[in-house]
C-alpha cells in the first residue's frame, strides 16, 4: 500500500473533455487536506477544440522535489468517443498515448460510455481496470453532460479511499457552483456519488479489496497555496509596484495580462491589451518615460517584435521588466510546449550594445519574490530587466505556502530618482550625468526645477543629441558601468547543492533546478556523487563567482531545455571552460530520468553532447481487430 | 520659393506679440536658435513657432510637458524649445505618448512626427490611437518626403501631381484625414506651417480637446519636394469655412469630399466631437504610494 505518494494523469479531448477541470478540482481539494501537488507539465495543442489534452499530476506528502519521470501510478482517460485528432480509436486515445508509462500495479480509469476496450496487455502487468461510463451517467442519468468530470472525480477518491465522508468535495463544489442554485450542487454531487459506486461494483466484481494508493489528508499547519508562474509573478509585480501593463495576447503570456487586467486597477494600475506586440512595449515605455513602474509580457514571437525597444530601453535609459514566459520555437513552432531557447535572444538579441539584467526564476516561488527585485533592480540600473520563465513553470502549478507571500519583506526602491527638493539644492540637472557607479538621477516629468531630454540616440549628460567622439566613448562606459556596479550590488551567486570539487558538475538556469536536484539525488543512489550549480542571475555573467566554482569540478555539464546549449556558451565564452551538455528539445519536460541518463553517457563514454528525448513512447500493446 | 510666414506679411505682429512675454522660457533648455539644423526655410520652422504660441497660450509650462518625438527632421523639434522629451523608435511616438498619458493624465502630452513615421511605418500605432483616443495632440509634419534620408517618397508623396499611371512601386498618396475619420478619430484638423497664426489657433483647440487630436500640418520640405512648396499650398490650401459643423461626422466627409472635387486642400478643423470617457488619476509613483500594497485579497483565490 503506497500512502500519498503517487503521480496520475488526467487526458481526454480538449474542451470537450474538461481534464484541467478534474485535475483543478482534485489540486485544490488536496491542497486544503494538506498534501503537496505539483503539475509542472500541460499537455495541450493550439487549438480551442479536438486535440488530446493531458494533465499529470504528482502528489505527495512533503512537498515533491521534482516533476520525477514518465512513469505513471495512475491513469484517467476522459475520452468516450473518437478523438477528431485520431478518428480510428474510438475512446482509446489517452490509453494509447499514455498507457505504456503506467507502472506494473497502476490503475488505469477510462470511460466506457462508447464500449469496453482491450486492456490484456495492461491487465497482464497487474494494472487494476476500471471502466467508467461517465459520459452515459451524465447524459442519460443525470441529463447534465458537464458533470462527467464529477463522475470521474467521485470514482477517483473511491479509489484513492479519500473523503469518504465527502466534505471536502461538498464545500468545493458548493463554493463553485451554489451560485448557480442548489439543484447543479446536487447533481455535480450525485454524479460523484455514482462514479464511487461504479468503482464499488469493479472491486466486488473483480474480487479486490482495493487499489495499492491511498491518499489521507494531512494536519494543515498553515495557509497554503495552489499556485502558478503566472500567478505568482503578477502579485509579485503588484506588490512590487508595478502599476502599468502591457500585453499582446500570446500563448503562455496571457495569463498575467489576464490577471492583471483584472486585478492591477485595484491597486490604482492600469492593464492594456495592445494592439500588438510593438505597440504594448511602446506603451509601457512611454508609462515608465513618466515615471511609472512599467512591465510588458510575452513570448517568443513577441519578443522578436520587440527586439527594437530593447535598445531604445538600454540606450535612453528607460526602466522595464520584460516578461518572457519561453516556449519552443523558432517562428511560431510549438506555442504550448514548453522550451528554454530565448537565451541568446534576451542577452544578444538587438543592434548596438546596451547594458541588461536576465533574470530566470526556477520556481513558483521565485517568479513571486524574484518579481519585486526585478523593478527594483530595473529602477535603479534604468535598463531593460529579462524575466525568464518558461511553459512549464508559468503554467504549471504547485502547493506553495502562503507565507511566502505574506512573509517576504518587500522593500519598493525607486533608485535614483529625484524629487523637487533634491533640484533646488544641486542646480543644473542632468539626465544622464556621468558618475563612477554609472548611474544618472532619474527625473519623473512634473517635477519643478528639472527637464529632461531622453533619447534613443547617443546624447551628452542633458540628453541632447551627440555625435562627438569623446561623448559617445564616455556615454558608452557609463552605460557599461552600470553592470559593473549590478555585479558588484545586486547579482546573486549562482546557488550550489553539494562539493563540486573533482566531481561532475550539474549546471542548470531557470525552471530545471527541482529537475537537477531530484537527478542528483537519483545518481547518487548509483553511487554517482554530482554537484548541481544552478544560476537565476544570468547575465551580465558573474564570471569570477562561476569561474571559482565551476573551475573545481572534474566535468561540467548543462542540462538546458534547448538545441545548442545556449547558457553553456556564455559559461564557456565567459569562464573558458569547457561545458558538455544535455540537450532536451522535443517540447516534452526534462525529467529526472533524462539527466541520469544523460549524466551515464557522458562519464562513460566521454561524449560532449547528448539530446535525449530522441525515440519515441512506445504505444501500449493491445490487440487489434476490435 | 517663399520664406514661411513667420517673419513677413500680417501674420508677422501676432507672432512677435504672442512670443514676447515667454520667448525666454521656451529657449532654455534647448537647443540654440543658431544650431538648429532645419534647412533654412523648412518648414518645420513654422510648426516650432505655431507650438510655441499654442503653448503659451494654454499656459502650459514646460515642466508639465512631455513631448514625444518622431524620427526625421520633424522629431528633432523636441529639442528646439523648452520642455520635457522623449524620442524612441521610428514610427513608435504614438505608442509612446500613449503610455505615458494613460499613466500620466496630469501631463500635456504631445506627439511630434513626420508623415512617414505617422503613415508608413508607424501606422499601426496611428490607427489604433484613434481608437482609444488618448489626450495627445499629435502635429504631423507632413511634407510628402523622408527629409532625413534625402528626399524618398512618403505616403502622402504625390499630392496635386499630375500622374497619369501608377504603380506598385510609386502608389498615390493617401488622405491623413480620411484615414482618421474612418479610424475613429474625435479630432482631424489640418494646418498649414507657412502660416503659423492660423496653425497656433487649431493647436490651440488641439490642446483643448479631451482626448486625441490629430493635425496634418504642411510642412514644406524646400531641399526634397520641389512640387508640394509654400506657393503651392497657399495656392490650394483654403480654411474650412465658419458655417461647417465640425461636430457632424457626415459634414466631414463631405467637406472632404467637396475640397477634393475642386482639388482644394482644407485648413482647420474638419471634425471635433469628444467622446464619453471614463475618468482617470494618475497611477501611482512614489514610493509611499507603493510600499505595502496589501495582496492578500489576491492570494484567497488560490487556497
Amino acid at each position: 500500500m503506497i500512502t500519498n505518494h503517487l503521480k496520475l494523469l488526467v487526458g481526454g479531448v480538449q474542451l470537450r473533455d474538461g481534464v484541467v477541470t478534474v485535475t483543478d478540482v482534485l489540486g485544490r481539494i488536496l491542497t486544503r487536506a494538506g498534501l503537496y501537488v505539483l503539475a509542472m507539465e500541460r499537455g495541450y495543442a493550439s487549438t480551442i477544440y479536438g486535440a488530446h489534452q493531458y494533465d499529470p499530476m504528482v502528489i505527495a506528502e512533503q512537498p515533491p522535489v521534482s516533476w520525477g519521470d514518465p512513469a505513471l501510478d495512475i491513469l484517467v482517460a476522459l475520452d468516450y468517443d473518437s478523438n477528431p485528432d485520431a478518428s480510428q480509436q474510438p475512446n482509446r486515445d489517452t490509453v494509447l498515448r499514455h498507457g505504456s508509462h503506467l507502472k506494473d500495479g497502476g490503475v488505469l480509469v477510462y470511460d466506457s460510455s462508447t464500449g469496453e476496450i482491450p486492456t490484456e496487455a495492461l491487465e497482464r502487468r497487474g494494472i487494476k481496470v476500471f471502466p467508467l461510463p461517465a459520459r452515459n451517467i451524465a447524459r442519460d442519468e443525470l441529463k447534465l453532460d458537464v458533470v462527467k468530470n464529477m463522475v470521474a472525480v467521485g470514482a477517483l477518491f473511491r479509489l484513492l479511499e479519500f473523503d469518504r465522508d465527502v466534505t471536502l468535495l461538498r464545500k468545493l463544489v458548493e463554493e463553485r457552483f451554489m451560485r448557480k442554485g442548489q439543484k447543479v450542487v446536487d447533481t455535480n454531487l450525485q454524479a460523484a456519488r455514482r462514479g464511487r459506486e461504479v468503482v464499488e461494483t469493479v472491486l466486488k466484481a473483480r474480487g479486490w479489496t482495493g487499489t495499492d494508493y491511498h491518499l489521507e489528508p494531512r494536519p494543515v499547519t498553515e495557509p497554503r497555496l495552489l499556485i502558478s508562474g503566472n500567478e505568482a509573478l503578477s502579485i509579485g509585480a503588484i506588490q512590487g509596484g508595478c502599476r502599468y501593463y502591457a500585453g499582446y495576447p500570446i500563448t503562455p503570456a496571457s495569463a498575467i495580462l489576464e490577471f492583471l487586467e483584472e486585478h492591477l486597477p485595484k491597486y490604482g494600475g492600469r492593464a492594456m491589451q495592445g494592439q500588438n506586440e510593438r505597440e504594448s512595449i511602446r506603451a509601457a515605455l512611454g508609462a515608465a518615460v513618466a515615471g511609472v513602474r512599467a512591465m510588458v509580457g510575452t513570448s517568443g514571437p513577441g519578443l522578436s517584435l520587440k527586439v527594437e525597444e530593447f535598445g531604445v530601453s538600454g540606450m535612453a535609459e528607460v526602466p522595464i521588466v520584460i516578461v518572457d514566459t519561453q516556449r519552443a520555437g523558432p517562428s511560431t513552432g510549438m506555442p504550448t510546449k514548453s522550451e528554454q531557447a530565448d537565451l541568446s535572444l534576451v542577452v544578444f538579441g538587438g543592434h548596438g550594445e546596451i547594458p541588461r539584467i536576465v533574470l530566470a526564476p526556477a520556481t513558483q516561488e521565485e517568479c513571486y519574490t524574484m518579481m519585486i527585485d526585478a523593478h527594483n533592480i530595473a529602477d535603479k540600473y534604468q535598463c531593460p530587466v529579462f524575466f525568464l520563465t518558461d511553459l512549464n513553470l508559468s503554467e504549471g502549478r504547485k502547493v506553495v505556502p502562503e507565507a511566502v507571500f505574506t512573509q517576504t519583506a518587500v522593500r519598493v526602491d525607486r533608485g535614483t530618482l529625484v524629487r523637487e527638493e533634491d533640484l533646488r539644492r544641486d542646480g543644473a540637472y542632468k539626465r544622464f550625468a556621468l558618475t563612477p557607479s554609472g548611474i544618472s538621477p532619474r527625473l519623473v516629468p512634473g517635477t519643478l526645477g528639472g527637464i529632461f531630454k531622453v533619447t534613443g540616440s547617443e546624447h551628452d549628460e542633458r540628453g541632447f543629441v551627440s555625435t562627438d567622439p569623446a561623448t559617445r566613448k564616455a556615454m558608452m562606459e557609463k552605460r557599461a558601468r552600470k553592470m559593473e556596479t549590478y555585479l558588484r550590488e545586486d547579482a546573486k551567486p549562482p546557488q550550489v547543492f553539494g562539493t563540486p570539487d573533482r566531481k561532475p558538475v550539474l549546471v542548470g538556469w531557470g525552471s530545471t533546478r527541482p529537475v537537477l536536484l531530484d537527478a542528483q539525488q537519483r545518481l547518487r543512489a548509483l553511487k554517482i556523487e554530482a554537484a548541481v550549480v544552478h544560476f537565476t542571475h544570468l547575465w551580465p555573467f558573474p564570471t569570477d563567482v562561476a569561474k571559482a566554482v565551476l573551475g573545481r569540478a572534474s566535468v561540467i555539464i548543462a542540462v538546458e531545455q534547448n538545441f545548442s546549449g545556449q547558457f553553456a556558451d556564455v559559461i564557456q565564452s565567459q569562464s573558458l571552460l569547457p561545458v558538455r551538455r544535455i540537450v532536451k528539445y522535443n517540447g516534452l519536460p526534462i525529467y529526472a530520468s533524462d539527466v541520469v541518463g544523460g549524466v551515464e553517457q557522458i562519464l562513460q563514454d566521454g561524449i560532449t553532447h547528448v539530446r535525449v528525448g530522441t525515440e519515441a513512447p512506445a504505444p501500449v500493446r493491445v490487440s487489434e481487430g476490435d | 520659393m517663399s520664406e514661411p510666414n513667420v517673419t513677413k506679411s500680417n501674420g508677422q505682429s501676432t507672432v512677435r506679440a504672442a512670443q514676447k512675454p515667454s520667448a525666454k522660457l521656451w529657449d532654455e533648455n534647448a537647443t540654440p536658435r543658431h544650431r538648429i539644423q532645419w534647412c533654412p526655410g523648412c518648414g518645420d520652422f513654422g510648426v516650432l513657432a505655431a507650438l510655441k504660441m499654442a503653448l503659451t497660450k494654454q499656459e502650459v509650462t514646460p515642466a508639465n510637458l512631455l513631448m514625444v518625438g518622431g524620427i526625421g527632421c520633424s522629431g528633432q523639434i523636441r529639442n528646439y524649445l523648452n520642455g520635457n522629451a522623449f524620442h524612441g523608435t521610428h514610427g513608435g511616438a504614438l505608442a509612446y505618448a500613449l503610455g505615458a498619458k494613460m499613466s500620466r493624465p496630469d501631463l500635456t502630452v504631445i506627439a511630434l512626427a513626420g508623415d512617414g513615421d505617422t503613415f508608413a511605418i508607424g501606422v499601426e500605432n496611428f490607427v489604433h490611437v484613434c481608437r482609444r483616443d488618448p489626450g495627445v495632440m499629435l502635429v504631423i509634419m507632413d511634407n510628402g518626403v523622408y527629409g532625413l534620408t534625402k528626399g524618398q517618397h512618403s505616403p502622402t508623396h504625390g499630392r496635386g501631381m499630375d500622374i497619369k499611371e501608377w504603380s506598385e512601386e510609386s502608389p498615390p498618396p493617401f488622405s491623413p484625414l480620411r484615414l482618421a475619420l474612418t479610424a475613429g478619430a474625435t479630432f482631424v484638423a489640418q494646418s498649414f506651417s507657412g502660416d503659423p497664426k492660423h496653425a497656433s489657433e487649431i493647436y490651440v483647440q488641439a490642446l483643448q480637446h479631451k482626448g486625441f487630436a490629430m493635425v496634418n500640418d504642411f510642412s514644406p520640405c524646400v531641399t526634397y519636394n520641389k512640387f508640394n512648396t509654400y506657393d503651392w499650398y497657399r495656392e490650394h490650401g483654403e480654411d474650412v469655412s465658419a458655417s461647417h459643423d465640425p461636430a457632424n461626422l457626415d459634414a466631414a466627409w463631405e467637406l472632404l469630399n467637396d475640397f477634393d472635387r475642386r482639388g482644394r486642400l482644407p485648413l482647420g478643423v474638419v471634425y471635433r466631437h469628444p467622446r464619453a470617457k471614463k475618468a482617470v488619476n494618475r497611477l501611482p509613483l512614489w514610493p509611499e504610494e507603493l510600499q505595502g500594497a496589501d495582496v492578500r485579497p489576491l492570494l484567497q483565490l488560490f487556497r
